[in-house]
C-alpha cells in the first residue's frame, strides 16, 4: 500500500529537518493528512513504525491529524469545508470549485532532543 | 543538472546512493552527551511531504514540453484493458502521431512485448512490490525513450484502482478506464485514482450485451468526483469507437504544447 511509501518519505523527511537543527533524536512527529489523500492514519502509524528502525526516529511518536477539504466555488461563491472527495459545491451542486486546502500531505512540527554546547 | 539528459534533475540513482553515503557518514556526529545540557524544541515546519515527488513531476513534464511530446498516464484496476486500448489507439493512429509507451507492473514485461511488435518504442518499468508508478520512475524511464521521434507518450500505469491517483507522473493528461465488467458501482469506490484525472473512459463496450452494466452510473459518479472530467467509451476491437480519443489528445496536443 502506499502508506509505506509515505512512511519512508516522512522519515526521511524528518530526518533532514533534524540534522539541519543539530538533534541528535527526533521524539514526535506531528502530520496533517487531507482527506482527499485517503490516508489511513493507522497504517499510516503501522508503516511509520517500521520505517523510523535505524533512524534518528527510532521510538518516536506519529500524531496523524485529517483535515477536510477547502472548497471555494467560482459560480455561487461558497466556501466550504467538507470531509470529502468530490469535487462539487456542497451549496450549488455546480463543478467550478477551487481547492484552497486540505489535500496534501504535510509535516506539520517535529519534537527534537538537541545537545547543548 | 542531469548528465543524461539535461532536465535539471540530478541524476536520480546518483543522487540516492549519495543520500545512503550521507546517511552512514553522519551516524556519529560524536556529540559528547554526560556533561553537556540536553534540550528539547518543538519546531513548526509545514513541509510538503509529497514536495519531493511534485518536483520530479514538474521537472517531468517541462523536460517534456521542450520535446513537444504530450504525455497520458492511464489507470485502471488489472484487466480493464489499457494495453488492449493502447495497441487499438497505435492502430488508429496509423503512423500520424508518433507513439511511445512506458509500461509498468510488478512482474514480467508482457505488456511491452505486445507494444513492441507494433514497431513502437516501449520501456518496462518492474516495480518489483510498489503498487504504483511514481514521478522517479517515470524520470528513468524519460532517458531510455528518444522523445525527439515522440508526439504522444502513453504511461501504463500498474493495474490497481487504489494507489496510482495519489503520484503525480509529471504527465499532461492522466485518464481513468473501467471496463464494463467490472460492475457500475466501482467509481465512487475508488475516488482516489481521479483526484487528478481530466479524462474518464469506460472500455469493452462490445460486451455491453452481456453484462449488467449501466453506464450511466459511472459517469454520473465520475462528474461528481472532477466536474470537468472528459467522458469516453470504447471497445478496442472496434477501432472507430476510439477516434474521439485519439482526437482529444491530438487536440491536447494543440492546446498544451
Amino acid at each position: 500500500m502506499h502508506e509505506w511509501s509515505l512512511a519512508t518519505a516522512l522519515v526521511q523527511a524528518a530526518e533532514e529537518e533534524a540534522r539541519r537543527r543539530g538533534a541528535s533524536r527526533v521524539l514526535s512527529v506531528a502530520v496533517t493528512a487531507g482527506f482527499r489523500t485517503g490516508v489511513v492514519p493507522e497504517l499510516l502509524e503501522r508503516a511509520f513504525e517500521a520505517a523510523r528502525e535505524g533512524t534518528l526516529l527510532a521510538g518516536a511518536t506519529l500524531e496523524v491529524e485529517v483535515v477536510p477539504l477547502r472548497l471555494r466555488c467560482r459560480t455561487c461563491g461558497a466556501e466550504e469545508e467538507e470531509m470529502t472527495f468530490l469535487l462539487v459545491c456542497p451549496r450549488c451542486g455546480g463543478p467550478e470549485v477551487e481547492v484552497q486546502s486540505g489535500d496534501g500531505l504535510v509535516l506539520r512540527s517535529l519534537e527534537l532532543e538537541i545537545p547543548e554546547g | 543538472m542531469c548528465e543524461t539528459c539535461g532536465c535539471g534533475l540530478p541524476d536520480a540513482a546518483k543522487r540516492e546512493a549519495r543520500e545512503g553515503a550521507d546517511r552512514e557518514h553522519d551516524h556519529d556526529h560524536g556529540h559528547p552527551h554526560g556533561d553537556r545540557g540536553i534540550r528539547r524544541e518543538e519546531v513548526l515546519l509545514y513541509r510538503n511531504l509529497m514536495e519531493s515527488n511534485e518536483r520530479t513531476a514538474r521537472a517531468n513534464r517541462e523536460h517534456l514540453l521542450e520535446h513537444r511530446v504530450l504525455a497520458v498516464n492511464l489507470m485502471s484496476g488489472p484487466g480493464a484493458g489499457k494495453t488492449a486500448l493502447l495497441e487499438a489507439l497505435v492502430q488508429a493512429a496509423g503512423g500520424s502521431l508518433r507513439i511511445g509507451a512506458i509500461e509498468g507492473d510488478l512482474a514480467t514485461d508482457r505488456d511491452a512485448v505486445r507494444l513492441r511488435a507494433l514497431g513502437i518504442p516501449v520501456h518496462a518499468v518492474t516495480t518489483g512490490s510498489t503498487c504504483h508508478l511514481d514521478a522517479a520512475m517515470v524520470h528513468e524511464a524519460l532517458h531510455a525513450l528518444p522523445l525527439g521521434e515522440l508526439d504522444l507518450l502513453f504511461v501504463e500505469n500498474v493495474g490497481n484502482l487504489v494507489c496510482p491517483g495519489l503520484y503525480d507522473l509529471g504527465c499532461h493528461l492522466n485518464g481513468v478506464l473501467l471496463s464494463v465488467t467490472e460492475g457500475d458501482d466501482k467509481v465512487a469506490k475508488y475516488p482516489v485514482a481521479f483526484r487528478n484525472a481530466q479524462f474518464f473512459c469506460i472500455t469493452k463496450t462490445d460486451l455491453l450485451p452481456h453484462v449488467a452494466f449501466d453506464a450511466e452510473r459511472p459517469r454520473r459518479e465520475a462528474r461528481l468526483l472532477k466536474g470537468d472530467l472528459r467522458l469516453f467509451a470504447c471497445s478496442a476491437r472496434e477501432p472507430e469507437t476510439v477516434a474521439p480519443l485519439l482526437e482529444y489528445f491530438r487536440e491536447a496536443r494543440r492546446v498544451l504544447l
